[in-house]
């Protein structure tokens, strides 16, 4: 458990570093879009697509992260009125059914999802990048999704509270 | 058929408390499998759930989320709640009516009730009750008003619509939405200055410190902002996901170098708090996107609306039906999600029975609004009852009259289209 527990925090770290970059990066480009079509009459081309890249990119992980904080919406009232035991043992299941869709639908479908649009060689109109480099994130942060449900499982969380966020 | 299985394993898989997200990919892929072959299946979903936020549009949501974290760390809110202040404070039940235009306000800027909840309710629900006011009356004002910064534009429903409905205009929906939002508003002024001493126990003369000019002064760039989004919107300068980062970046300026309460170290926490706020809404946007996929390939949408339109002649009520399971619907689903899904069967509907698609925006926002502070699962009504620490049991009577005149302007709305169309007309967005 305590290599776990250092995994988790070392990717935490990595992660939040790296939601916080792509975010900046992001109101950078479009920023950029607006300067250039403004101070320089001249609009730039690559800028929606980059965008449009990043926000796939960073909904992904930013999805997993946020599984990690516990914070994605749900309908708690039944469960809030369950005994402790009862309420963790549907808590493990939830892990159980994050965990088959991470490893069906992120890794299968999403690893199938890359090698179909490797192979067909589809590349975006404008940067002309493969589009599998884009599709890659659904099985990459499915990995990460993988590894928060079976930490959840045995480390179910002492309040699963409604989350404050949204 | 399909559509019960569908419904019905979403319905037991909420009930376990499995996150939304995650009970719209299950219910999807358990009905698709019926149909559809294991493998494409799952390719299917893995790419909707990437294709289904690739918008240009949808851009916006994260950077209003941004600015909207930011105006509320960076003393923007408590500059919007002194300018209410010296507007409406002196009138009988000032600070209640203070309440209501500054959740407006604020709910506007930043296109989130949730984010009006906290920023404002952190607030006002203490002072209203260090004037005397009960917390559960000061938390029900807090969350019905939080409401009305979602038909306020700028507001991430109505681009989440906008995509939902296949290709309503982002800048005409949010210029639809003020005139509604204004009349929510105007009614729950209304309601909280007719019923407010009933819930002030211990009446105390209002003491208004701030003088007038110093704090309309104060507010004065928070203010602008709206301005520099709207007009930039309706004047065609910039589109709304550009208006987003106009946003992001003048909240930074604002709040790190005038008002000074942000420092840069603060940043990188702001940053991924609202990065996980967006992925929790793309999240949605994608699975709901799989979700509407299977509808539309299965045919659904034409099934239900087929069977709503057996059920009357009248067109008012197919529209009251349809209200009415919004409502529902509002009640135990959260607000985007509820329209993603929601709009691809009511729409066609409505257009049948001469509804626009841009009123029928407006008339979908104002019911799930209503949802959003309703018991079981309204999300701003948690948030709210977290932050005025009452029960939820305790906000239910002092909520009642609000939430009346929230139904009254929904029936006012919806019999009126001119009440939403009237000013994209005028704009000539229509």
């Amino acid at each position: 458990m305590r290599t776990f527990e250092n995994i988790l925090r070392c990717t935490d770290n990595i992660i939040r570093f790296a939601l916080a970059f792509l975010m900046s990066l992001l109101i950078l480009d479009v920023f950029w879009q607006v300067i250039a079509r403004f101070l320089m009459s001249r609009p730039s081309s690559f800028t929606e697509e980059v965008a449009r890249f990043l926000l796939i990119w960073i909904s992904l992980f930013g999805g997993a992260y946020a599984y990690r904080l516990n914070s994605h919406l749900g309908f708690d009232l039944i469960v809030k009125n369950l005994s402790r035991k009862n309420a963790n043992a549907l808590f493990k299941l939830c892990c159980v059914l994050v965990f088959t869709f991470a490893v069906l639908v992120m890794m299968v479908g999403g690893i199938n999802l890359v090698n179909m649009t490797w192979m067909l060689e589809q590349r975006s109109p404008v940067l002309n990048i493969p589009m599998a480099y884009i599709y890659s994130a659904i099985p990459i942060s499915g990995l990460l999704f993988l590894f928060y449900s079976v930490w959840f499982f045995f480390n179910v969380p002492s309040s699963s509270n409604f989350p404050g966020s949204k | 058929m399909t559509s019960l299985i569908l419904f019905g394993v979403f319905a037991c898989l909420l009930l376990i408390n499995l996150p939304i997200a995650f009970a719209i990919i299950f219910a999807t892929l358990i009905t698709m499998l019926l149909t559809i072959d294991t493998l494409p299946a799952l390719i299917t979903i893995a790419q909707r759930l990437a294709v289904g936020i690739d918008s240009f549009s949808l851009l916006a949501i994260p950077f209003f989320i941004l600015a909207g974290y930011l105006m509320g760390q960076g003393g923007i809110a408590v500059r919007l709640i002194n300018f209410a202040k010296v507007l409406v404070g002196r009138l009988p039940g000032g600070l209640a009516l203070v309440n209501v235009i500054s959740c407006a306000l604020f709910g506007s800027i930043s296109g989130s009730a949730v984010a009006a909840t906290s920023a404002i309710g952190g607030f006002m629900v203490p002072a209203m009750e260090k004037e005397g006011y009960s917390r559960s009356f000061s938390t029900a004002v807090t969350v019905t008003s939080a409401t009305t910064g979602l038909l306020i534009p700028p507001s991430n429903v109505l681009i989440v619509y906008s995509l939902a409905s296949g290709g309503v205009s982002i800048a005409a929906l949010f210029v639809a939405g003020y005139l509604p939002g204004l009349l929510v508003t105007l009614l729950l002024i209304l309601a909280s200055a007719l019923c407010f001493r009933r819930y002030r126990i211990a009446p105390t003369s209002m003491e208004i410190v701030e003088p007038f000019w110093s704090s309309l002064f104060g507010a004065v760039p928070s203010l602008f902002l709206i301005i520099l989004i709207i007009g930039g919107i309706i004047g065609g300068y910039f589109t709304p996901t550009e208006a987003g980062v106009i946003a992001v970046l003048y909240a930074l300026a604002l709040s790190l170098l005038v008002y000074k309460e942000i420092k840069t170290d603060d940043l990188h926490a702001i940053l991924v708090k609202s990065v996980v706020t967006t992925s929790i809404v793309m999240l949605l946007i994608g699975a709901s996107s799989a979700m509407s996929w299977l509808m539309s390939y299965e045919g659904m949408p034409q099934a239900i609306s087929q069977v709503l339109l057996g059920l009357s002649e009248n067109p008012l009520i197919i529209l009251l039906l349809i209200n009415l399971t919004l409502l529902l619907v509002g009640t135990f689903m959260d607000m985007t999600p509820a329209v993603l899904i929601f709009t691809p069967i009511f729409l066609p509907v409505a257009e049948l029975l001469g509804i626009s698609p841009l009123h029928f925006g407006i008339i979908m926002i104002l019911n799930l609004s209503i949802g959003l502070c309703t018991p079981p699962v309204g999300s701003v009504l948690f948030v709210g009852c977290s932050i005025g620490k009452v029960n939820i049991t305790e906000i239910v009577r002092p909520i009642l009259p609000l939430y009346a005149a929230m139904l009254v302007a929904l029936f006012l709305i919806t019999t009126f289209p001119s009440i939403s169309e009237i000013l994209p007309r005028y704009f000539g967005l229509i």
